[in-house]
């Protein structure tokens, strides 16, 4: 608790890398959405995210509220799992006889980079072949 | 005077692909280290379809690169354990990562980050010297996706512990894409989003299903000969170990790792392709089979999930259903595995 003393949002900073610099702690605290809690606050939100998933399983709110947390994604992903397609559907689209895509290993890369050369934007983009030769 | 200019990755342009058919429209671009291919139809959906695909790949690549300094995943890494608070997105692709493990029996593990640095894949494929002189450093096996535990948007992750969602990220992503183009262009219609070969769908199908080849590369020839498969719902990903592959003091190394040993497989399939409700279920039993070796048969039957096998001598070993001839349709179970369980395996109950 001692850690949440003076950071009304929750939010400490990191002991191991002490206090940074003004710029560093703004960039963090903006950019980056993972952020270091306190045990204390987590215990917290851990109880307060279960009662909130058992007075969901008790169906005490609304099914369409939004569940923070695991629960919420598991009942959001589950209703994905039906949007793309779980079952076969009935086919009424137009036909195609083509193949439009490769099941495949990843393993085209491709990298893309742009350089300003003398204030002209230029783009690259290097493909590297399948490294799957062995020699 | 010599002047270093800026350098900076961006989003690689969409560009057109000629299918030989007029009613879809198809279009790639690089991505994830990738490439990411979209195919609609009514054609004209194209150009929603692929900025709302820019958006899905800009925000997945935020939230679980390990080789963005700027990622969310890689500030976990540089905090060497300790509880977080995650994004919405980071959070969903952890509990579908933890799932898989979980579903698998830990053979697709998250936890394999610090195994796949020693071995050398410490950065975008792109980026590595495939053929570095000095051998690797010693095998690591992974920690154990049981120590992670996820509650809601909480990650408690032991110190030492690196997360590597190589197994599931990009099913995650062609699943939420799918979502993305639907939801941007309307019931009507139909979507296809291959991320790396991991292929999702939404919609509408055109008639008789969306024809996909599988093949261990794009530019394939065999053998095995390519096959073309026809998915009318559903998800289908390919794991193999003939891509992404790299030399270390002699040894050559690829990137499905054994999370019990923390080497990379050296089993007999060197390529999986499977059929799933979702493309993260599939992504994540692609890359189980693999891993699972000579057992992988008895895992995907019992799990009642169509799949093609290849041996390492080129033989094909079409299972659950999978068609054993091109031009047929590949049935597709319902139900995810790894949506419906994403759950804490210790947190909440």
């Amino acid at each position: 608790m001692d850690a949440d003393r003076g950071h009304p949002g929750g939010r400490v900073p990191l002991r191991e890398l002490g206090d940074p610099d003004p710029g560093v702690r703004a960039r963090r605290n903006s950019i980056r959405k993972a952020r270091r809690i306190s045990n204390w606050t987590a215990a917290a939100l851990v109880v307060g995210t279960g009662t909130a998933a058992a007075a969901l399983a008790h169906q005490a709110f609304p099914a369409a509220a939004p569940a923070a947390g695991t629960a919420g994604q598991a009942g959001g992903a589950g209703t994905s799992a039906g949007t793309t397609g779980a079952s076969p559907q009935t086919a009424s689209g137009p036909p195609v006889s083509h193949s439009v895509a490769t099941t495949t290993a990843s393993g085209v890369t491709v990298t893309t980079t742009t350089t300003s050369v003398n204030g002209k934007t230029v783009v690259t983009q290097v493909r590297h072949a399948p490294a799957h030769t062995d020699d | 005077m010599r002047i270093t200019a800026p350098t900076l990755t961006c989003a690689a342009p969409w560009q057109r692909v000629p299918t030989g058919d007029d009613v879809v429209a198809v279009a790639e671009r690089a991505a994830l280290g990738t490439s990411a291919r979209v195919a609609v139809w009514p054609p004209g959906s194209i150009g929603v379809a692929c900025a709302a695909v820019d958006d899905v790949l800009a925000a997945l690549d935020q939230q679980a690169s390990r080789f963005r300094e700027d990622s969310e995943l890689s500030w976990l890494y540089g905090a060497e354990g300790g509880v977080f608070m995650l994004s919405d997105g980071l959070a969903e692709a952890v509990g579908v990562a933890l799932a898989a493990a979980r579903w698998t029996g830990g053979r697709v593990d998250p936890t394999v980050g610090e195994a796949l640095i020693s071995l050398g894949y410490d950065r975008d494929f792109a980026a590595i010297d495939q053929q570095r002189g000095e051998p690797s450093g010693i095998p690591v096996p992974a920690p154990g996706w049981d120590r992670v535990r996820l509650d809601g948007p909480l990650l408690r992750l032991p110190p030492g512990v690196r997360l590597d969602l190589g197994a599931t990220a990009k099913g995650v992503g062609s699943d939420r894409a799918v979502r993305a183009v639907m939801s941007a262009t309307g019931p009507e219609g139909g979507v296809l989003v291959s991320l790396g070969g991991d292929i999702a769908i939404g919609g509408t199908p055109p008639r008789d299903g969306w024809p996909v080849t599988v093949a261990e590369a794009p530019d394939d020839a065999g053998p095995p000969l390519p096959q073309l498969v026809r998915l009318t719902g559903g998800a289908v990903a390919t794991s193999s170990v003939t891509c992404r592959r790299w030399r270390r003091g002699g040894v050559i190394l690829h990137h499905i790792v054994d999370p019990g040993t923390g080497r990379p497989t050296d089993g007999p399939w060197r390529m999986a392709s499977v059929a799933a409700a979702t493309c993260a279920d599939a992504n994540a039993a692609a890359t189980a089979a693999i891993v699972a070796g000579p057992q992988a048969v008895s895992w995907l039957t019992g799990e009642g999930l169509p799949a093609r096998l290849v041996g390492d001598d080129g033989e094909v070993c079409c299972l659950g259903g999978w068609p054993p001839v091109s031009g047929l349709p590949v049935p597709v179970p319902s139900g995810s595995h790894v949506y419906a369980g994403a759950r804490p395996p210790g947190g909440a109950r």
